[in-house]
């Protein structure tokens, strides 16, 4: 088990549009570590993985396993991917149509030369290890997706390498089946303790997985930190879009108060303030809460006025669609008894929203995020780039 | 660290990285190995170009200043374009009729694919039989009929241009009704359901979604459609004859027939053909680039809207028995009859042919030559293939070295059979290497021919696999080699075997090149057929053209079986 240390890492594609994949990337990843690399399509993520594995070569940069360098663009090396002691699950699984469940996942024990009787050993325990013992005389296509999934798991594990990577490996599953495979791969680690990179643009499975989750943006690590970090203080307003954070008030001071492209904000900020003309407020649907116009609000509420444009039911609780100043958000109440007055919310009624400050993130301009008074926990410390 | 790093040397000029072996070693491979194709595919065309160029390219100004060369040229045009017209006409309509077909006459899908496979020296002999002047069989029946009851000849003529371009068009039919085919196959059918459920007409369907979608399987398909035409050799050897039509194919093959054989002639005739052929080549690569971004997959498989209709099996069964069956008629009665006239005998029967033929022994030769040969070809165009679509796989790597061999894999395929054949009788009668007279020199142009076909089924092979099964045993420590061993040739049977069935078919017929690389005491199944054909002996003629019709058949029995009965659309 070794740390992995990316330094500085670029990729670019050329091609018609030439784009840059990676750009100067710097990750340290701890021994036993699960790295989580999460972003949207496009942000380098699946090329970080890949450089990593060795299936693509990055134009600038390196990268360490512990003392060894398996590619470093300035000197040259690049270690292909079978001398890299690592172990990979692909999204499509790529489990070897021609060969047995036993085969597949034996097969990178012969790459390296193990003893056939010993090998047959790992193999059983490999197969253990994912439930999949009486499954290893089939061929994969006699699998469903799940088990074969299982068994690309197995075949990444079975040699105890120094790095287990995962190219999105949940996203050809069903979403019963996701859930299952994520809670297998998360006791597995818990169990084995393997230092793994993960890449996934599903914020659920980053935040259920994770040691660390790297948030990455246009070939650049918007943010690394703790799940929890991650989730409560986000660094940038990126990186709230993409946790969750899908409520945006754009404030601007006006009058000496505050608004929201023209409609007046009500209440305290709690924060010095003085320094912004505008900044953004984010806040997740759960935090927005909705009352009927004229009701007493809280002391610390930045409450506004809203029309409803639509209203879901949702069993627990109510999704509704609301429109402020031609701008949409979305606010989850709590469904409360039948005939409740969210459950008879209609299009067109006139409510009032409000967020509290604690429940809410602020950005400046450029979506950095300001410091309030209402952040109990630590201030993040991990806030990067 | 298993990297192997040259000694790190000194640079003067330290900026410059050191060249590192782990770079080095794969570029020079390539260069070998394009080397390699470099000098099996192009030497002898250059060589052939420079003996025409000789001497102030005395070749060119005798090839081009002798009287009706430019009726040659244009009467090649003729050909090309007009046959290329029915093809595209006749392939397009097929395609279409193939799809409206109900599941249960999916069958009727490979007839209009058989042309192919069928050796075209038979089929274009078959013609002759059926529809020569006076004693062609349906000549002579359509005699009967009252308006033609006074002709002595007639009323159609297969000697003549029309009719070669006729013969030529529904052969050509086949390559278009497979990239048309294919091109149907490629279209989401959603996309089809997707403007019917907006409102449009099945009419409408067609032509403001399917067509513009099949343009590029269109103009790929008639590119190729053309080249062929262009490289046409076989029907205006046997059919034009009679009235002296020549095209610039059969000219080069008479060049190479005078004594002594006027090589630099030769090949200043095929310079139009050549030209054409690498300009389009060469267009293709640029233009189209990658084919692949022109599919629109996924979603559900294309079905026209059209509900399946009797009328679309019809033209196919009609096109099957107008194109495969009836000239194939044609050779079975000349075969079982005494001699070939129009008048049809069954009394008079007889397996003499088949008596006299096999007593003859040459086919006997002919067909081990043939087996042999092709055997040999294919099996050592198989790595080369598999070695040439591995390296156009990669299209990040080797920005310079990978279009040079893109386009000199694709070279045969753009270039009429004609020219390669001149060109290895040239190289190969004289120094460094003499193959004249063994059936190497045979081998070596049936390698060239077959280099496109191995390596492009091969690529698309290797596409439909996609890259994560190797992927997957290289990061699980598998190496290079072990990948290529354990992983890809087991995944890769049947594309081996469908590609070597295809092959095999394909130098079975093999005639243009064949005809003109062997020495006198040396043949294949088509140029003994050729001499019984000079020596009139008809009935012998036919029963020869059936034999090579039986061993394609057989061939494409096996290909069928080993590759899937939809190995032809690999194409």
């Amino acid at each position: 088990m070794a740390n992995v240390s990316i330094r500085g890492l670029s990729k670019r594609f050329g091609g018609k549009v030439p784009t840059t994949a990676v750009d100067s990337l710097d990750i340290e990843i701890e021994p036993g570590e699960f790295l989580v690399l999460l972003g949207p399509s496009g942000c380098g993520k699946t090329t970080t993985l890949r450089c990593v594995a060795g299936l693509e070569s990055a134009d600038e940069g390196s990268i360490a396993f512990g003392e060894r360098t398996v590619f470093d663009a300035g000197r040259g090396t690049n270690v292909p991917p079978n001398k890299r002691n690592i172990g990979m699950v692909f999204q499509s699984y790529a489990l070897w149509p021609h060969m047995t469940v036993r085969q597949n996942i034996g097969y990178p024990l012969r790459a390296r030369r193990m003893k056939r009787a010993t090998a047959s050993e790992w193999i059983e325990e490999a197969a253990e290890l994912v439930d999949c013992s009486g499954l290893l005389d089939r061929y994969p296509g006699q699998l469903s997706g799940g088990q074969q999934q299982r068994v690309a798991l197995s075949r990444g594990l079975v040699a105890r390498p120094d790095l287990v990577l995962f190219d999105e490996p949940l996203s050809n599953l069903d979403a019963r089946l996701r859930d299952q495979v994520r809670t297998e791969i998360h006791e597995l680690h818990q169990r084995l303790r393997f230092t793994a990179v993960y890449v996934t643009h599903d914020q659920s499975e980053a935040l259920a997985l994770g040691d660390r989750l790297a948030i990455m943006r246009a070939g650049k690590v918007e943010q690394l930190g703790r799940p929890e970090e991650i989730f409560e203080e986000p660094g940038t307003e990126y990186v709230a879009g993409f946790t969750g954070m899908e409520n945006r008030l754009s404030l601007e001071r006006k009058d000496g108060g505050w608004s929201h492209y023209g409609e007046p904000v009500k209440g305290e900020l709690g924060f010095d303030d003085h320094p912004f003309d505008s900044f953004a407020a984010r806040a997740r649907p759960e935090d927005l809460q909705l009352v009927r116009p004229g009701t007493p609000l809280p002391p610390d509420a930045l409450a506004f006025t809203a029309i409803v444009a639509d209203s879901e039911f949702g069993g627990r609780w109510m999704d509704v669609l609301l429109t402020v100043a031609g701008t949409r958000l979305h606010s989850r109440m709590p469904a409360g008894e039948r005939g409740s007055w969210v459950r008879s919310l209609n299009a067109g009624e006139q409510v009032t929203a409000y967020v509290r400050p604690g429940d809410t993130t602020f950005f400046d301009q450029d979506g950095a995020r300001i410091p309030t008074k209402h952040a109990a926990r630590n201030p993040a410390s991990a806030v990067g780039v | 660290m298993s990297e192997i790093s040259a000694p790190a040397v000194e640079v003067a000029t330290a900026r410059r990285k050191p060249i590192r072996l782990s770079y080095l070693a794969p570029r020079l491979g390539l260069i070998v190995f394009i080397g390699l194709l470099g000098y099996l595919i192009l030497l002898p065309l250059i060589r052939l170009q420079a003996l025409a160029f000789s001497h102030g390219a005395r070749a060119y100004s005798e090839a081009f200043s002798e009287p009706g060369i430019w009726q040659v040229i244009l009467r090649t045009v003729e050909l090309a374009l007009g046959s290329l017209a029915i093809a595209l006409v006749l392939g397009t309509a097929l395609a279409w009729a193939a799809s409206t077909l109900s599941p249960r006459l999916k069958f009727l899908k490979i007839l209009p694919i058989l042309p192919i496979v069928v050796p075209a020296i038979a089929s274009v002999l078959g013609w002759s039989f059926l529809f020569s002047p006076h004693p062609g069989y349906l000549n002579a029946l359509l005699r009967h009929l009252p308006w033609w009851h006074h002709l002595y000849e007639g009323p159609v003529d297969i000697y003549t241009l029309p009719w070669i371009v006729i013969v030529t068009g529904l052969a050509l039919t086949s390559f278009i009704y497979l990239f048309v085919s294919a091109g149907f196959e490629n279209i989401n059918g959603e996309l089809l359901e997707a403007a019917q459920v907006s409102g449009s007409s099945p009419a409408g369907v067609f032509f403001r979604v399917t067509l513009p979608l099949l343009r590029p399987a269109l103009i790929y398909g008639s590119g190729v459609a053309l080249l062929l035409a262009l490289g046409q050799f076989t029907a205006p050897l046997i059919l034009g004859t009679n009235n002296n039509i020549t095209v610039l194919t059969t000219q080069m093959y008479y060049a190479t027939q005078q004594t002594p054989a006027q090589y630099d002639v030769a090949a200043a005739l095929g310079s139009p053909l050549l030209i054409f052929g690498v300009t389009i080549l060469v267009l293709n690569k640029i233009l189209l680039g990658d084919l692949g971004r022109f599919v629109t997959h996924g979603g559900k498989s294309f079905r026209t809207s059209a509900k399946s209709s009797k009328l679309g099996a019809i033209a196919l069964v009609v096109y099957g028995i107008a194109a495969t069956l009836l000239p194939i008629i044609g050779l079975v009665l000349v075969a079982l009859s005494p001699f070939w006239s129009g008048q049809l005998h069954p009394s008079q029967f007889t397996l003499n042919a088949f008596h006299q033929l096999f007593h003859d022994g040459q086919i006997i030769t002919a067909i081990k030559t043939s087996l042999i040969a092709s055997v040999i070809a294919v099996a050592i165009t198989i790595p080369l293939g598999y070695l040439g679509a591995t390296i156009l796989r990669r299209r990040d790597e080797f920005p310079l070295l990978r279009p040079v061999l893109d386009i000199i894999v694709a070279m045969p395929l753009s270039i009429p059979a004609v020219i390669f054949g001149v060109g290895f009788l040239y190289a190969y009668t004289r120094g460094p290497i003499v193959l004249y007279g063994t059936n190497w020199v045979l081998v070596l142009v049936y390698i060239t021919l077959m280099i496109p076909f191995s390596a492009r089924m091969q690529l698309s092979g290797m596409v439909a696999l996609g890259d994560s099964y190797q992927e997957a045993s290289r990061v699980s420590g598998g190496g290079v080699f072990r990948t290529h061993l354990t992983i890809m040739a087991p995944l890769m049977r049947a594309t081996f075997a469908g590609a070597a069935a295809l092959m095999f078919i394909l130098l079975a017929n093999e005639f243009a090149a064949s005809l003109l690389v062997r020495s006198p005491t040396q043949n294949v199944m088509g140029t003994v057929l050729y001499n019984y054909y000079g020596n009139g002996l008809y009935p012998v003629v036919a029963a020869t053209a059936l034999v090579m019709v039986a061993v394609t058949g057989a061939g494409v029995a096996i290909a069928m079986i080993a590759g899937g009965s939809d190995i032809f659309k690999k194409l």
